[in-house]
């Protein structure tokens, strides 16, 4: 199933934000992400992570600066115009949930969009599906343990169907499977062109599942590439300076001499091609 | 002198079905338990059990015996409880008693809630904040903090009452990675200096890699798997039961799984 | 009967940032003085009649204001009173019951002489009303207040609920604007027109209400966990001082306030 509407691309160009108590969170980032990327933004807690993808969704307007989606600025449309095109789920479940039963909190999203009747049964179904709460659809929300309130969080986003899809520390606090289902949601939004934004502090998450890595360190970008060249072990002071470390597959293969191996895939590639085969 | 679950079982007020149990466990100073599970296995519950807050603070019903440096915990007060075992939560926010204007003061929070001399709880607050390694946060606004500073504020706060265990549930999940790194010295410090013991609840297993000294796998409320840190987060069942290996043995599983060995000639450890 | 030192002056293990001595003659008297002045101005204010009562509180609270450096934050007060003072002088002006001595004729309006004369004395009763509790708010930190009334015997968990309390105001504040945020993203029209923007109250207060609710639990561990319900006094770490002069205030200002009260029953005043 492919996106309902095109995905577009999206620029930052130059943007600058200051809180109204002068602090300032965005400085002069300039960004494009073309339609279907998959992006992993990292960083330390304060380096701007959260702020820069909500001037994506007009939460967050820039102070200076232009944010496009398809290469229109954005600032004259509202909020909830925006919502249609891109999707942010937040980091914290208990902020959204209002409703009695899930599958009712699953369908405001949509509601607001102005899916009704079967479409919107369907979106339902489907979403809830994609976090494995298909059996829970009459359950109450808070019914539910926190990680599981959080895939709910997700499901809610997805039922909207955005070109855009944007995951604000999706695998914090999930155990193996409840990552499992944010692993498949990503890869699944991917293979249907959607734009996927994550921001996350897990470096295996983000090296394994997304082909771009952009680092941020005091409101601007300071590093931006695919994973092996990111989170590789020579930009290991780079990393530090925003609280980073590179992944255990990137460590390990530079004591071995292997080379960039940032994900597990090419640490056994560059590990098969140095001709190592063990006894089976 | 530990912590002993004897054949316990809880039942949380309201339902009649055993979230945790039955379930034996115990705890000794000096060295780390962690506990690993998939989500609602029972390892909030354990925390709560083995703190004593549950039942004497939310109620329900606990059968079999808990029992602290030979007591038994029923026997005891909430505030009893509290200087022998300390917890900590998840969220960093809810811990603080937003009542202070100071880290300092936040942090003497629970010795002056026991009475204690002015001068004591001077001492004390000054070790909890050297312990925690927080002491150039002594005159911040507690409410301003980091989530990684916000959560050894807590773990300070509840150092002051020199609880001899140390109750973590998930204490990094929401922390970035220089957080958690802060947490995990702190713990591994309290361990060295005060001979505490500790029981940790964590679904990062990396972070159990480096400190557990023995770690318990639950799965829907009793023990699945038990044994040494490292034994346990290599076994191949942990991803059946909901939970993902540390990144050094899934790597060294992705590289078995392409018909390679791991090369051991480098002399690199498979948990580091 | 002792006069109080702080508890901080005996131990000087307690650092600067804890100790929070305040300067200055006004600051540094006991909280439940400040209390007393406040209504004694407030009972002056309200109980001498014409521009008598208004007027010797507001010269007096003017000149404590200016003595202890609270200046600014009472202008701010008074900009905060604006729109009330405006409201109190058009319904007086042109509304006052009774009023014959018309100012002009604007059509259908007739601003009167009476009404200005009451909405200005209306206006200074407010604006002394609001300075003198204005300024004991200013004077006197949260802490301090809370700190007092543990000495003087309120238990921890009346403290504990009025500093709580007063965190929670900026509390919920925040929370509201996370959800508000949350809700937004999901499409929740606050942009535009009315109608749509009435829908949104309960996406925006039941998370409001559920998340403050399901907070209540781990909160209440985490208070238990740090000894909350330990029998006995607690320790105070810092305790306002309460000196020969604070006595002597509070019991004048109480006596004044009893002297005016009983002047204004047996009919000896206005």
């Amino acid at each position: 199933m492919t996106a309902p509407v095109a995905t577009p691309s999206i620029d930052l160009e130059t943007v600058v934000f200051d809180y109204p108590d002068g602090t300032r969170a965005l400085n002069e980032v300039s960004l494009r992400i073309e339609p279907g990327e998959s992006v992993a933004i990292v960083g330390q807690n304060g380096s701007g992570k959260s702020t820069l993808v909500r001037q994506l969704n007009g939460l967050l307007r820039p102070t200076s600066g232009r944010v496009l989606l398809g290469g229109l600025d954005i600032r004259p449309t509202h909020v909830a115009r925006l919502a249609g095109l891109v999707g942010l789920a937040f980091q914290n479940p208990d902020r959204q949930l209002f409703a009695g039963r899930i599958s009712t909190e699953v369908g405001f999203g949509p509601r607001n969009l102005g899916i009704r009747g079967p479409a919107l049964d369907e979106r339902v179904r489907a979403a809830l599906d994609d976090v494995g709460l298909a059996e829970e659809a009459a359950t109450n929300p808070y019914d539910l343990g926190y990680s599981r309130r959080k895939l709910l969080a997700l499901a809610s986003i997805l039922a909207m169907r955005t070109p855009v899809l944007i995951l604000d520390e999706p695998t914090t606090g999930q155990d193996a499977r409840g990552v499992a289902r944010v692993r498949g949601v990503v890869a699944r939004a991917a293979a249907e062109g959607r734009t996927v934004i994550a921001i996350s502090h897990d470096m295996e998450f983000a090296a394994e599942n997304f082909g771009r890595i952009v680092v941020m360190r005091g409101g601007a970008v300071i590093a931006d590439g695919s994973p092996a060249d990111v989170l590789a072990v020579d930009q290991a002071a780079l990393l530090a300076s925003t609280g980073l470390v590179p992944t255990f597959a990137a460590r390990t293969g530079a004591r071995m001499g292997l080379g960039r191996t940032a994900t597990a895939a090419s640490f056994v590639a560059a590990l098969d091609s140095t001709g190592v085969r063990g006894g089976r | 002198m530990a912590i002993e679950l004897g054949s316990v079982q809880y039942r949380y007020a309201g339902s009649s079905t055993a979230a945790l149990g039955p379930i034996d466990l115990r705890v000794d100073p000096g060295r780390v338990v962690g506990v690993a599970g998939a989500n609602e296995s029972g390892k909030t519950t354990l925390c709560l059990v083995a703190t004593g807050l549950a039942p004497s603070v939310i109620g329900g019903r606990l059968d079999g015996v808990v029992r602290v440096d030979g007591v038994d915990a029923a026997t005891l007060k909430p505030h009893e409880l509290a200087q022998r075992c300390g917890m900590l939560f998840q969220h960093a926010s809810t811990q603080l008693s937003h009542t202070t204007a100071t880290v300092f003061e936040e942090i003497a929070f629970g010795p002056c809630n026991l009475g204690l001399a002015v001068d004591e709880v001077i001492e004390r607050v000054w070790w909890a904040l050297r312990v925690a390694g927080i002491e150039p946060l002594a005159a911040r606004d507690p409410v301003r903090l980091s989530g990684g500073q916000g959560q050894l504020v807590a773990l300070a706060s509840v150092l002051a009452l020199r609880p001899r265990y140390l109750i973590l549930d998930e204490p990094t999940s929401e922390l970035d990675p220089a957080g958690t790194r802060l947490v995990t010295e702190a713990l591994t410090r309290i361990v060295r200096e005060t001979g505490a013991g500790i029981l940790l609840v964590e679904h990062k297993t990396d972070v159990l890699a480096q400190i557990a000294d023995k770690v318990v796998v639950l799965d829907r409320g009793a023990v699945a798997l038990s044994g040494p840190g490292a034994e346990i987060l290599a076994d191949p069942r942990l991803a059946g039961l909901g939970v993902e290996s540390p990144a050094s043995v899934r790597l060294e599983r992705a590289v078995r799984a392409s018909g390679l060995e791991w090369p051991a000639a480098d002399g690199a450890e498979v948990i580091e | 009967m002792t006069v109080i030192p702080r508890a901080a002056a005996e131990n000087p293990g307690l650092p600067e940032y804890v100790i929070r001595e305040p300067s200055g003659f006004y600051h540094s008297l006991n909280p439940a003085t400040k209390l007393c002045l406040a209504a004694l101005e407030v009972v002056v204010a309200f109980a001498i009649p014409g521009w008598l009562g208004p007027g010797i509180v507001l010269a007096a609270l003017l000149a404590t204001a200016a003595m202890s450096r609270t200046l600014r934050g009472l202008m701010f007060i008074g900009i905060a009173a604006l729109p009330l003072v405006v409201s109190i002088m058009v319904v007086n002006l042109f509304i006052l019951p009774g009023a014959t001595d018309p100012i002009a004729r604007l059509g259908p309006l007739a601003p009167t002489w009476s009404g200005l004369w009451f909405g200005l004395m209306t206006t200074a009763r407010l604006l002394a009303f609001s300075s003198a509790v204005a300024l004991a708010y200013l004077t006197t930190p949260i802490d301090d207040l809370l700190a007092d009334m543990s000495r003087r015997g309120l238990g921890r968990r009346g403290v504990f609920v009025v500093g709580a309390a007063v965190q929670m105001v900026p509390r919920t504040l925040e929370r509201v604007r996370e959800i508000t945020d949350a809700q937004r993203a999901r499409g929740m029209d606050t942009e535009g027109r009315i109608w749509r923007r009435a829908r949104g109250l309960v996406p925006l207060a039941g998370p409001v209400v559920f998340g403050a609710l399901a907070e209540v639990e781990e909160r209440t561990m985490a208070l238990e966990a740090r000894g909350f319900t330990a029998p006995g006094r607690q320790t105070l770490l810092r305790i306002p001082a309460d000196r020969g002069i604070d006595r002597v205030l509070r019991r004048l200002a109480l006596a004044a306030i009893a002297a005016i009260a009983i002047l204004r029953i047996t009919g000896r005043m206005g």
